[in-house]
């Protein structure tokens, strides 16, 4: 039996992502709680076996903006670290409050600069941008950047619980592109000093008809120019790093939740290309909520037979990727032990209590 | 006035008559680059799409005169954008 511990061992950044209400959450709370090792520990103490103890540090990050990783632990996340349980941390991206501490930073600097009867035009441009498509985006982007490299060092494991397929993909191979347009940037800017280097020996000392070099910028020019190349490497840095973490394979690794039904199988599909075109390694597909053997009933008899039918247009899709199934569960999984459940489906040993209930 | 002062003196006309034009150049390719850069930077409101332009929003404080001062040395009395004004 194929266990996804296994497949997921020596990947430090683990992606589940998939079609909206697949199970991703779930299934990234159940493989993050049993990495931690957080219920071994419990059992570990009943039976005074020690061996389960002492599993990773993981944190878990939710990036879609519609947030149930708090309800399914029942805790309130937010954007600060939370602990879930031993050794499992959580994070709600919040990109709004990101954009919106961004803004504020801009706003102050900006205020240094202009007159003040300028205030309310810049009050009014900050609201246009927070309200630009890809706002949230570059949000999420950014603190997922900060995440990705804080967090490897804090944590022996970091998960993160993507939002839809289309958002997720895109954000993935955003810092490529932002890498190579801050690139461009400062490159302009090398050309711009390069120029200022060849006028100061000429021993220009601002003539008349080149006087607008000298005008605006007569005080602090090179501050300026370093201010602005200080922004651009720091963005440029943080970009680099996380794309350097992001197409490493050794390190990172996508797991595809689907379902047994049309949709999601295509949405894992198209995951799987856009993974292939980014050289992120798919390690692993999730089929959650397959009709379980003891499901009976003519009515679920039917829908098996459609089922039978998805599950193997999933075997011929994803045939050179390990598969793992979780079934339909009886009841909600909400809370630590239905997770620990889902946990051992996934790991591919029983569920310790529930099985034969 | 002695030789050496002539000499100097004519040193220096030397330097400008072959200097001149290059700084003229070079201060004109700083100038088209310095603007090129500010372009790119403001290009999201100008209707250009650009990919960055949530994180260099932090560049225009910094650039904010340097719009001011292109845009009337382009002709433009006024900020041609209308909803940046600099003036």
């Amino acid at each position: 039996m194929t266990s996804l511990l296994d497949e997921v061992s020596d990947r430090e950044i683990l992606f589940a992502g998939g079609k909206g209400g697949v199970g991703k959450t779930t299934t990234a709370a159940a493989l993050a709680l049993r990495l931690a090792g957080a219920a071994s520990d419990e059992t570990g103490a009943e039976t005074g076996d020690e061996t389960g103890a002492g599993g990773e540090r993981v944190l878990l990050v939710s990036t879609d903006p519609a947030h149930s990783l708090g309800d399914l632990f029942g805790v309130e996340i937010g954007g600060e670290e939370t602990r879930l349980a031993e050794r499992l941390w959580g994070l709600e991206l919040d990109p709004e409050a990101e954009t919106e501490r961004y803004l504020r930073d801009v706003k102050r600097t900006m205020r240094e600069f202009v007159r003040p009867e300028m205030y309310d035009e810049i009050d009014r441009q900050m609201e246009m941008t927070r309200r630009s498509p890809g706002a949230v985006e570059a949000a999420t982007l950014d603190r997922m950047s900060e995440v990705l490299v804080e967090g490897r060092e804090a944590y022996d494991r970091l998960i993160f619980d993507t939002a839809p397929t289309g958002h997720t993909l895109r954000l993935l191979s955003l810092p490529e592109v932002m890498t190579a347009w801050m690139d461009g940037l400062l490159e302009s800017r090398d050309r711009s000093e390069s120029f200022g280097e060849i006028l100061k020996g000429t021993d220009w000392e601002g003539g008349d008809e080149l006087a607008y070099i000298d005008r605006p910028e007569k005080e602090g020019r090179d501050d300026r120019a370093s201010r602005i190349r200080e922004v651009l490497t720091r963005r440029r840095r943080k970009f680099a790093r996380a794309r350097r973490l992001l197409t490493d394979p050794e390190r990172c690794g996508f797991l595809v939740v689907v379902n047994p039904d049309e949709l999601s199988v295509r949405e894992g599909e198209d995951i799987r290309d856009t993974l292939d075109r980014l050289e992120m390694p798919l390690l692993a597909v999730v089929v959650n909520r397959v009709l379980p053997e003891e499901a009976d009933g003519e009515f679920l008899g039917r829908r098996r037979r459609e089922e039978a039918r998805h599950l193997e247009r999933i075997a011929e899709v994803f045939s050179d990727v390990p598969r793992v199934r979780v079934p339909l569960l009886a009841t909600d999984v909400r809370g630590v032990d239905e997770l620990e459940d889902v946990a051992s489906w996934l790991a591919g040993d029983l569920p310790p209590k529930r099985r034969t209930t | 006035m002695g030789w050496r002062d002539d000499l100097e003196e004519l040193a220096e006309k030397l330097r400008e008559f072959y200097v001149a034009p290059y700084r003229g150049a070079a201060a004109r390719a700083k100038r088209d680059e310095d603007d090129l850069f500010m372009l790119l930077v403001f290009s999201q409101m100008m209707g250009v799409p650009n990919p960055a332009s949530y994180y260099t929003l932090e560049l225009l404080p910094v650039l904010y005169d340097r719009f001011h001062e292109w845009h009337t040395r382009m002709g433009m009395e006024e900020s041609p954008l209308d909803h940046f004004r600099c003036c």
